[in-house]
């Protein structure tokens, strides 16, 4: 055991832990972008919590005599919808699904594609088992598999996530083996395996840790693709079930209108931005900030 | 390397087994009945009886799928429940549009992005950075079926100068390529900022690793030597990254297709799937994923080339 | 901070580029829309036209198909024995030369002499037994058999006369014989060829090609036993998405759509050059109740939904392409009387809130079932705030059309949403298979089943009287209305969106239009 640790030593250029968790949020906050990101992070989530408080009228409240008023019109400062739904609280509303469908798809999917991926890559007995499962995730077409889970479980929010995760795992577990695969025959695994070091401790602390970059920079993107494959499923008609403000929804019901009312789907457009745009730079900092060897203002 | 090619190819076909026997239960087992579409609204029981009866839904769906099976191994992929046109017919005459459409919107996607990327890398949070990522950023935000009607109401109704819809010319010739050109930015946009982000990032990651920094510290002062080096490292994810993304943007091609009225295999595959027309379904799937296969093969071969440490045998 | 700034603003710039381009192309398609360089719109050239589809056909064969895309094909190369008058709504001849009735069972129609298909074969007596019977043929398995399946025999007599009999009197007879669906085949090309991938009729227009997914083209029948068509091609384009369907028009890529959803309306009416034609049509949209579950059998709750529902509000959403009539028969549809049109209930929301409470249904769970497409969701998501107003809980539940059929066909819902186009433009088609008992577990979705309902409407088919036939239907109209299985939620208008150069192109009330009459400007 002792030879183990003697050998972590020797390779990690690890500090102590906690000075780590310091030093990363440092250099977070230091990098001016992901700076930014949190903030917008924050506002989204702060907006979420107190969508009752901070509007004026319902999500679901129509008023079919004030359709399609544009943005800046009076009591409607972002304009209302189709049904003279008020835009800013359906937005408001719909943060709170739109980052939950998110965070929890990537989650899913990112747990799922981790374990697939370490397996695959270490293991040269499981490789060819695993990628062939993984492979036939991925060779469904991403929306077919999706039309196929919903058409047996039916349209739901639930099952879009389900649906969604699903189609984030095989991409995630190809990444990890990827990296796993250039990673395990370097000397210093190598030598942590003849110390006797066992196969989890080298996975989770050695082997784990290098793919957190790319991991990283995948699964903030594939939130971008999570709350937008939602979109391009309620084009297809199943998304979330009308009338929920769930953002991508929203850009969908919004095409109709793209001619006379754009800011119906333009809207919604750009708080997906924002959030995507948000959690790609905080995503970006993370990865700098987890990486050791750099200086984070050159 | 050729045994595992010749192993992955064997692998393929048990792959293509799992999958026509997924989708084929999904398919049974999801509500939705072909005869009633057939039929349309206005169809009596007595005359779905009688259309069911006609294709053989009513017999157990084992039998079914062990029929089609059977059928496959003839050769006979069935026949379209609605239009009763061969499957293999259908599939031959709508996939080199598909082909074109994916091969384009890749090229789109593969320059745009690796250019972005390693521009990025190599000026990191300058502006040019920061514009290129912001970019990258709104390209993987906007949906599909948006940018493609915000393309269209651009380029073909405003300036007038590219055609709305359709891939109907070859696309060597001017017409054709004018048709192809908004087609394909819409498809390649989502996954040119992808690549152009994963280059960048894999590209910093090389920069810093410690053989370059060796490499430099050691006086290498052949810049172009230590480009060369970091590039072929750092297209690893890279490639992972492309090979990945083909399968989602052959499932782009569904919403692309739909959008400007190109007439290729997502199309066919959707309204096959609208229309629970089992065997186009059937057909459309296996042809997709056997296609995913072999261009992910083709990018694990590429990995062994580009990096020698990595081995399949 | 620079950075940061430079960034934000580049969103929103972008964006705002986006804006204004769509807002230009707005204003500026106005001035240069039209000027495509399709050689239709010069008076010099071949005469061709292009008509855009959101989807393709099933098949060209009238026995072997049932949907309007494939009857827009199908109507310009094939022909009927009769033909409705989109005025009288009345069958007049078309192939056939004129009938009679000998008894209330027996039809004999003389045809009109002199007339070959495309390929020559002559059409005659044979021609229509022919046809007819692979229509009523169960190996065929037509998807519209019901039309003929009261006639029980199909006679030639002499060459140009065929005789029909029935069982019991089939008053519905002219209309059915009026259907796409009943259109005459030639019986060579049939037992020698697939007529479902290349037609043959005797129509104004001869089939060319089909290119399937992609477009079908049909040329001028240059033997035609009329005038020949002024139309030399037409191509039916397949555009699946209907605001790139507006672009190709407004670019002069195709000349004219037809079906424009009401969310559409607006756009193609500022277009230059483009003319839109709205008529009012057969259509009945409505929400339907699942009669044999609780609470939706109570005639109590149903009449408080109809209470709280308020038509008017969704019509007004509907940019003029609905009428709203209480009745069930619609305007347009044989068998309807103005004294129908406001026998329903009308919109009260103080009475339906009392109902409600009064029979104890306050906060009762319904779901809507919906299928998410043409109007259905912009019903559920108005039905569901009213009768949410109303102290129901309501949520929606949507679905793709073929899981919809499914679902509905087994009576699996609370309450849905459904329309009928009434390709015959006769109230028995549209009250027989909707709401007669005969079709629960068929298109009775709603799954009504009320003897003094179902026997009215029997009286209505099996009468040949029109008259009598008219009187039944208002009956069983006004019955309907009153029991509510059924709340209108609008009639139909049919639309046509095309270059100001064709002339002549009309829309029937069933939505068919047809070719033959179009001239160029």
């Amino acid at each position: 055991m002792s030879a183990v640790t003697e050998t972590e030593k020797n390779i990690n250029t690890e500090k102590k832990t906690t000075n780590r968790f310091v030093e990363v949020a440092k250099s977070l906050m230091k990098n001016k972008l992901s700076l930014i990101g949190i903030i917008i992070i924050t506002l989204i989530v702060l907006v979420a919590i107190f969508s009752p408080i901070i509007t004026s009228y319902g999500p679901y409240e129509q008023n079919l005599e004030r359709t399609k008023l544009g943005v800046g019109s009076e009591g409607h400062f972002l304009g209302t919808d189709n049904y003279g739904r008020d835009m800013w609280s359906r937005i408001a509303h719909g943060a709170i699904i739109s980052l939950l469908v998110g965070l929890s798809s990537v989650g899913i999917g990112l747990f799922g594609g981790i374990i697939l991926g370490l397996l695959a890559g270490y293991y040269r007995k499981l490789d060819s088992i695993i990628m062939r499962f993984v492979d036939l995730l991925f060779a469904f077409p991403g929306i077919l598999l999706a039309m196929l889970i919903i058409a047996m479980l039916g349209t739901s929010l639930v099952n879009v996530v389900i649906a969604i995760s699903i189609w984030s795992i095989p991409g995630c577990a190809r990444i990890v083996r990827g990296s796993v695969l250039s990673i395990k025959n370097q000397e210093y695994i190598q030598a942590m395996k003849t110390v006797g070091a066992s196969d989890l401790r080298i996975l989770l602390k050695h082997v784990l840790p290098n793919c957190t970059a790319p991991l990283i920079v995948y699964g903030t993107m594939r939130m971008a693709t999570a709350i937008l494959s939602t979109s391009a499923l309620s084009y297809l008609g199943l998304g979330a079930q009308p009338p929920t403000a769930e953002w991508g929804a929203m850009i969908a019901a919004g095409q109709d209108f793209m001619w006379d009312a754009p800011h119906i789907s333009i809207i919604p457009g750009i708080a997906i931005m924002l959030t995507v745009f948000a959690f790609n730079v905080v995503g970006d900092g993370l990865r700098d900030a987890l990486d050791p060897n750099m200086d984070v203002n050159n | 390397m050729i045994g595992m090619i010749v192993r992955r190819i064997l692998q393929l076909t048990f792959l293509l087994l799992g999958i026509s026997f997924l989708v084929f239960m999904s398919m049974h087992l999801a509500p939705g009945d072909p005869a009633t579409v057939i039929g349309g609204p206005n169809a009596t029981s007595s005359d779905l009886e009688a259309i069911r009866d006609k294709m053989g839904l009513d017999r157990p769906v084992l039998v079914q799928y062990f029929d089609y099976l059977g059928g496959i191994l003839q050769g006979d992929f069935g026949y379209s429940y609605q239009t009763n046109q061969a499957v293999t017919e259908a599939i031959i005459t709508r996939f080199p549009t598909t082909v074109k459409l994916a091969v384009a919107s890749m090229v789109v996607a593969v320059l745009i992005g690796i250019i972005a990327g390693i521009i990025s890398a190599r000026k990191q949070n300058s502006w040019v950075d920061v514009t290129s990522t912001t970019f990258a950023l709104v390209g993987v935000s906007i949906p599909n079926f948006w940018l493609g009607t915000i393309l269209i109401l651009i380029f073909s109704v405003n300036f007038q100068l590219l055609p709305v819809g359709g891939l109907n010319s070859p696309f060597y010739t001017f017409e054709g390529m004018k048709e192809l050109i908004l087609p394909a930015i819409t498809l390649g946009t989502a996954s040119a900022a992808l690549i152009a982000r994963m280059t960048r990032s894999s590209m910093l990651e090389v920069i810093r690793s410690d053989y370059i920094r060796t490499a430099k510290a050691k006086g290498v002062r052949k810049r172009p030597l230590i480009w060369v080096h970091t590039l072929k490292n750092a297209m690893i994810p890279v490639l992972t990254i492309i090979g990945i993304n083909f399968g989602s943007l052959l499932g782009g091609t569904i919403v692309t297709e739909q959008v400007f009225a190109i007439n290729g295999i997502g199309r066919l595959m959707i309204d096959a799937i609208a229309a629970r027309d089992f065997p186009i379904v059937q057909g459309t799937v296996l042809l997709i994923a056997a296609i995913f296969v072999v261009v992910n093969l083709i990018v694990d071969i590429i990995y062994t080339l580009i990096d020698p440490r990595i081995s399949y045998d | 901070m620079m950075r940061l700034k430079k960034t934000i603003s580049l969103l929103f710039l972008l964006m705002t580029v986006l804006l204004l381009f769509v807002g230009c192309s707005n204003s500026e398609s106005s001035s240069d829309g039209n000027n495509g360089e399709g050689a239709e719109s010069d008076n010099e050239g071949a005469f061709e036209v292009t008509y855009a589809t959101t989807s393709d056909a099933a098949g060209l064969s009238p026995i072997d198909t049932n949907d309007s895309v494939s009857s827009n094909v199908t109507y310009q190369v094939y022909e009927t024995l009769f033909k409705q008058n989109p005025d009288t709504l009345e069958p007049e001849p078309l192939l056939a030369d004129s009938y009679e009735n000998p008894d209330e069972n027996t039809w004999v129609i003389k045809l009109k002499e002199d007339i070959e298909f495309h390929d020559g074969t002559p059409f005659n007596a044979e021609a229509v037994k022919y046809t007819f019977d692979q229509l009523k043929d169960p190996e065929r398995a037509a998807p519209r058999a019901s039309l003929l399946a009261p006639v029980e025999s199909i006679e030639v007599q002499d060459e140009y006369t065929v005789v029909l009999k029935t069982k019991e009197p089939y008053g519905p007879m002219l209309a059915a014989l009026s259907h796409t669906n009943a259109a005459i085949v030639s019986p060579e090309a049939d037992k020698e060829g697939d007529i479902n991938k290349e037609p043959v009729g005797t129509g104004p227009f001869v089939f060319e090609s089909w290119e399937e997914g992609n477009q079908i083209t049909l040329k001028r029948n240059e033997n035609y036993w009329q005038e020949p068509a002024a139309i030399e091609k037409v191509t039916y384009k397949i555009v699946p998405e209907t605001s790139t369907a507006i672009s190709m028009l407004e670019t002069g890529e195709v000349q004219f759509i037809d079906q424009i959803p009401s969310d559409h309306i607006n756009r193609i009416e500022s277009l230059q050059g483009i003319e839109v034609q709205k008529t009012e049509g057969t259509r009945v949209s409505y929400l339907g109740f699942n009669m044999e579950k609780e609470p939706f059998n109570d005639l109590k709750f149903r009449q408080a939904v109809a209470y709280g529902v308020n038509q008017e509000a969704y019509v007004s959403q509907l940019n003029d392409l609905g009428v709203y009539s209480e009745s069930i028969i619609g305007p347009k549809v044989f068998g309807y009387d103005e004294e129908a049109k406001s026998a329903g209930y009308e919109f009260n929301p103080e009475k339906a809130k009392q109902m409600i409470k009064e029979n104890g249904y306050e906060g009762q769970e319904i779901t809507l079932l919906a299928a998410n497409r043409d109007n259905y969701l912009k019903m559920a998501e108005i039905v569901q705030s009213q009768l949410s107003d109303m102290g129901l809980n309501v949520s929606i539940e949507t679905m793709e059309w073929a899981s919809f059929l499914d679902v509905a066909r087994k009576g699996d819902f609370d309450m849905t949403f459904l329309g009928w186009a009434n390709s015959t433009a006769d109230g028995s088609e549209l009250l027989y298979p909707n709401l007669h008992s005969d079709n629960i577990g068929a298109s009775n979705r709603v799954r009504f089943d009320n003897s003094e309902f179902n026997q009215l409407v029997d009286e209505s088919r099996t009468s040949v009287d029109q008259e009598v036939r008219k009187e039944k239907l208002h009956e069983a109209n006004l019955l309907a209305i009153e029991t509510a299985p059924w709340v209108v939620m609008s009639h139909g208008v049919v639309t046509l969106g095309y270059d100001e150069s064709i002339e002549g192109l009309v829309v029937d009330p069933t939505g068919m239009w047809s070719l033959y009459p179009v001239t160029r400007k």
